[in-house]
């Protein structure tokens, strides 16, 4: 046995030397910009690489001038993404996450429209979510076009642990409370958070201002209206996500725990804690890291409870509407890479590998085709949840500008922390651009 | 130009400017240089797209209103002294020991070097593993230094701390061998005689090693200081400036302004400030140490 | 106790080996405190050992099993599977690029600064005097506070997304504290080494050679470790200034690898393991030279 696995790591080192050698002792790489070339930048992302790999071989074969994948990792790409765009070492086509951070490209100069192109073929635009395609509308013009699965937020819990406790998973705000007390008493941690990180903060504070006031408060913040941040629906939202961390409902080491090294997400596959409120792709790392878990039948799923008192409906989604692909005004190759979105992004080929990768593409009438898979039951869930919903509000950070929502996870840690009060975080982020 | 042609027998005996010539080149190109422009784009908007707009002090108008700026630099200058507290006791006395010439000792150096040969990102990330109060060692380790839930990194109070006790854990390994180098180049004489004063070995400590390594003692204090000024990997990679901003350092600060942020203008006025302090830090250190006499002033042994 | 003395290098400075504690005189008189010593010294091989054996028995794990063992206890099964997907994934390659990045820097960094900092001490031209000054107040300058332009002047001279990109500035940035060293080491060598080569008729490399790279070796190796670190470590200049696979450096490369799987922790301690394996390698084989070029005419 132990023979078998050296000789692995030796043939791995040898195949990785030999491999790295053609790379790197061949001609420049990609950044070097060769003009014939569609240069498509994108998230390292074992999920999503492979299926766009596959639509751009697709496209390669009858296209005259080849587009070219490059990818990095997630936070290193907005830094790049930014330094470059103006700059001979733009990307054609590039991924993003529409609202706010597309934004600052559109109003650069830097995004080809593409209304126009979609009105030519207006199949295109009908094939998507509405509320999914206007995140990728700046001012009334689509920049973008969904590339991936939607992913909302979702509560996920431990079936087990509820089980064990004679529980129900809440439905409404005033059931999360008892059951916060209810696993305090048990020694359970009622609600795993990663907050070591911001953003997974966040995800209390929009849902809760979107049952408490609906949408247009958001909207209103997005727009930049004055007084919004001062709203009473904004108030009474921070208090309530202030209250629930002051009532201990993530534990007392909340703030020392990171979602990247699988801190919360491992707190609650092992009945650590009962509740874990995510993105849905907590789903597919937990199918990764804990197997047993989910095969087993015991990670459950509810939507975030109803605020009855509140006038937002209840079945309205927060999260991540989708990402989009976007092209450079300064690419050689609109033409090529308008024609690559518009027929690859909702073609069939397209929308099955991303059903067949797990993934919830934003794209109507899938949901037998969802029901067929392996992970059906929680896909046909999420896929239901946003097109059966009124609204899918953006999340927050992806929504406002970088500097905005940079300031706004900040003072969120110091608000979970009641390092300030929800009136002090108010007047921090009406100072903030 | 005819000056340096005539008498070149005596000029060639002595190193003309050339010979600082690429060290100045390479200096004025990557740091000189991006200064100036740090400068100018102070005094402009630029989100890093498109060309820098001109907009003046406003900028600088608004650090006084930034809320986050004083607390950093209190931040920054608590953390420089929380690592040469910790650090020049630890790699004083474990300089001095390793100093020794037995066998075991040389062995057990060799191992406490390790620390230093991992890069900065491994042994965040391996902390950061350690520290979890769910999983790591700390809920274990916790209860034994007073922190029951072993919330180190999460908590306001303890995360600096935790931090420097991190940068610590990497660099002391550096700061001993600089030590124990110094120890080895005490002359034995001097220990001799002081014997023959009927000296103990804890008062040859005090009297002739302590005096002794003062040239080393300045040198890893210089690097400690300018060291805990200059970088933030550690802190970017082990809390991000969290929790909220209890270990958001300047650099840090300019850092998430400009790269988190995108408000590269502002983020400059950050960089500028930088500067400014890390250029007073130099001229105290450079006054304080004698390291601007430019001559050979040997004084003998000190 | 002349016989002590060593002359050093024929600088006419002289150096003498360290006292032996193990003379009978000392040990009877520090038995005590010895015993406090030893203490102190185990806790210290603690604190560093047990991270240390945490990277190792982590990378070892299964992914799974990470979750279900305990952070410290060891594997119940040993697998090599992790560290055989890092290479896989390109971690010999970052290694690779990791080592000439840190081993151009230093070379850059030493042939620049030293004859630097012998013509400031010894040279008469105007213009080094100027020079002299500027490293000085470039000290404690952060390099991250001038990202932005050092950005915009790889792009101009073309070395985006090259090894060299990281190379220059973290060179360059490594160049004050390396001549503020240089020149404390040169200041002590004595005048009369330098009048004694000018009336033999040597000129300025001659005196370069014999005198000023001799004398120098304890702050060559100071030096050499410092801007070594600083280019091993770099994190903030491979970020910005480089973007392909091929050009990747370890400690971005770890950094990518837990960003985009960071649920496998696993895996990323193998990675750490193994960035950390040519360079223990490389410590323990030049470890005596360290030590011995560190110390030779230190603090004299």
């Amino acid at each position: 046995m132990r023979h078998v696995l050296f000789g692995r790591v030796i043939a791995c080192m040898i195949i990785t030397g030999i491999v790295n050698c053609s790379a790197a002792c061949g001609t420049a790489g990609p950044g070097a910009g060769s003009a014939d070339t569609v240069h498509v930048w994108a998230l390292t992302d074992p999920q999503n690489e492979p299926l766009i790999q596959a639509g751009i071989d697709d496209f390669n074969e009858t296209s005259r001038v080849k587009l070219e994948l490059t990818t990095y990792v997630n936070d290193a790409y907005k830094q790049k993404l930014q330094v470059s765009m103006g700059s001979p070492n733009a990307p054609d086509v590039f991924f993003n996450w529409g609202g706010g951070n597309l934004s600052q490209f559109v109003q650069a100069d830097q995004v080809v429209d593409l209304t126009d192109a979609l009105r030519q073929e207006p199949s295109v635009a009908s094939s998507f979510i509405p509320s999914i395609l206007s995140a990728g509308k700046i001012n009334g013009k689509q920049y973008a076009l969904p590339m991936n699965g939607m992913q909302p937020v979702i509560l996920f819990y431990n079936r087990k642990v509820f089980s064990n406790a004679g529980l129900q998973p809440p439905k409404t705000f005033d059931d999360l409370l008892r059951l916060v007390s209810a696993f305090k008493a048990r020694d359970v941690i009622p609600i795993a958070l990663a907050g070591s990180q911001g953003w997974t903060e966040l995800m209390y504070l929009e849902y809760l201002l979107d049952r408490i006031g609906g949408p247009d408060k958001f909207a209103s913040i997005t727009a930049g209206s004055v007084g919004a941040w001062r709203d009473a629906a904004v108030l009474k939202a921070l208090r309530m996500t202030q209250d629930l961390a002051e009532r201990g409902a993530f534990g007392a080491t909340f703030s020392s725990v990171n979602y990247d090294n699988t801190g919360a997400s491992k707190l609650l596959a092992t009945g650590k804690a009962a509740m874990h409120l995510m993105g849905s792709w907590e789903y597919s790392s937990q199918l990764g890291n804990n197997p047993d878990f989910v095969n087993g039948g015991e990670l459950g799923w509810v939507p975030f409870p109803a605020v009855p008192t509140g006038t937002g409906d209840p079945t309205n989604a927060v999260g991540n509407p989708s990402n989009y692909f976007s092209i450079s005004s300064g690419s050689k190759h609109i033409d090529v890479a308008t024609d690559f979105l518009l027929n690859t992004m909702s073609s069939v080929s397209h929308v099955t590998r991303l059903v067949d990768s797990g993934q919830v593409p934003a794209v109507k009438g899938i949901e037998t085709q969802l029901a067929g898979t392996s992970n059906g039951e929680f896909t046909t869930f999420t896929y239901r949840l946003v097109s059966d919903a009124p609204s899918f509000t953006q999340s927050w950070d992806q929504a406002l500008s970088p500097s905005l929502s940079s300031e706004l996870l900040t003072n969120l840690q110091k608000l979970f922390l009641a390092q300030i009060t929800p009136e002090e975080f108010v007047t921090t982020l009406e100072k903030a651009k | 130009m005819t000056g340096a042609l005539r008498n070149t027998t005596k000029r060639s005996a002595q190193p003309g400017f050339i010979w600082a010539a690429p060290a100045t080149l390479l200096f004025a190109t990557f740091g000189l240089v991006p200064i100036l422009v740090v400068g100018y784009l102070s005094l402009t908007s630029w989100n890093g797209l498109g060309t820098p707009e001109w907009v003046g002090l406003d900028n600088w108008r608004a650090l006084p209103n930034d809320p986050d700026v004083g607390g950093s630099i209190g931040t920054t200058l608590l953390l420089t002294a929380l690592c040469w507290m910790l650090q020049t006791p630890l790699s004083l006395l474990l300089g001095v020991w390793a100093a020794g010439p037995q066998r075991s000792r040389a062995i057990l150096s060799t191992i406490f070097f390790v620390p230093l040969l991992l890069s900065t990102a491994a042994i965040t990330l391996t902390w950061l593993s350690l520290l979890d109060p769910n999983y790591g060692l700390a809920a274990a380790l916790g209860p034994f230094v007073g922190v029951p839930d072993g919330n180190f990194l999460g908590s306001p109070d303890r995360a600096l701390y935790a931090v420097a006790f991190v940068i610590a854990w990497q660099f002391v390994p550096f700061h001993t061998l600089l030590y124990q180098t110094a120890v080895r180049g005490i002359p034995r004489s001097l220990y001799e005689s002081a014997k023959l004063d009927g000296a103990r070995t804890i008062s040859q400590f005090f009297t002739i090693t302590l005096p002794m390594l003062r040239h080393t003692f300045i040198a890893s204090s210089v690097l400690m200081i300018v060291g805990s000024l200059t970088y933030f990997e550690s802190i970017l990679l082990l809390t991000g400036g969290g929790p909220g901003t209890s270990t958001r350092v300047l650099p840090l600060h300019m850092y998430i302004k400009g790269f988190v942020g995108f408000d590269m203008g502002y983020a400059s006025v950050l960089a500028v400030l930088l500067v400014v302090v890390g250029t007073v830090l130099s001229v105290v250190i450079v006054r304080s140490t004698g390291y601007h006499r430019m001559t050979s002033q040997r004084e003998g042994m000190r | 106790m002349t016989h002590d003395r060593l002359e050093y290098a024929g600088t006419g400075l002289y150096r003498v080996p360290p006292v032996d504690v193990r003379d009978p005189e000392n040990r009877r008189l520090s038995r005590y405190r010895q015993a406090l010593v030893n203490i102190g010294i185990a806790l210290w091989l603690i604190v560093v050992t047990v991270p240390l054996y945490f990277i190792v028995i982590t990378s070892l794990r299964t992914s799974d099993a990470y979750v279900e063992e305990g952070a410290m206890r060891p594997p119940s099964q040993i697998s090599f599977d992790n560290h055989a997907r890092m290479l896989e994934l390109g971690f010999g390659r970052f290694i690779v690029n990791s080592t000439i990045v840190t081993g151009a820097t230093v070379l850059l960094v030493l042939g620049t600064a030293l004859p630097a900092a012998y013509s400031i001490i010894r040279g008469r031209s105007r213009v080094t005097r100027m020079v002299f000054p500027v490293f000085l107040l470039g000290l404690a300058i952060p390099a991250q506070a001038v990202i932005v332009p050092i950005y915009l002047v790889i792009t101009r001279v073309h070395l985006y997304d090259s090894l060299l990109a990281i190379i220059l500035p973290t060179a360059a940035f490594s160049l004050p504290m390396s001549i503020v060293v240089l020149t404390s080491n040169l200041r002590d060598i004595s005048t009369d080494l330098y009048e004694a080569m000018i009336v033999d008729g040597g000129t300025a490399v001659q005196t370069f050679l014999h005198v000023v790279l001799p004398s120098a070796r304890p702050g060559f190796v100071t030096i050499g470790v410092f801007s070594g670190l600083n280019a091993w470590n770099g994190f903030i200049f491979p970020l910005v200034l480089t973007q392909s696979d091929d050009q990747r450096v370890v400690p971005l490369g770890l950094w990518n690898y837990q960003n985009q799987f960071g649920t496998d922790v696993p895996g990323l301690f193998a990675a750490v393991l193994i960035s950390a394996v040519p360079v223990l390698a490389l410590y323990l084989f030049g470890r005596r030279f360290l030590l011995k070029g560190l110390s030779a005419g230190y603090g004299n």
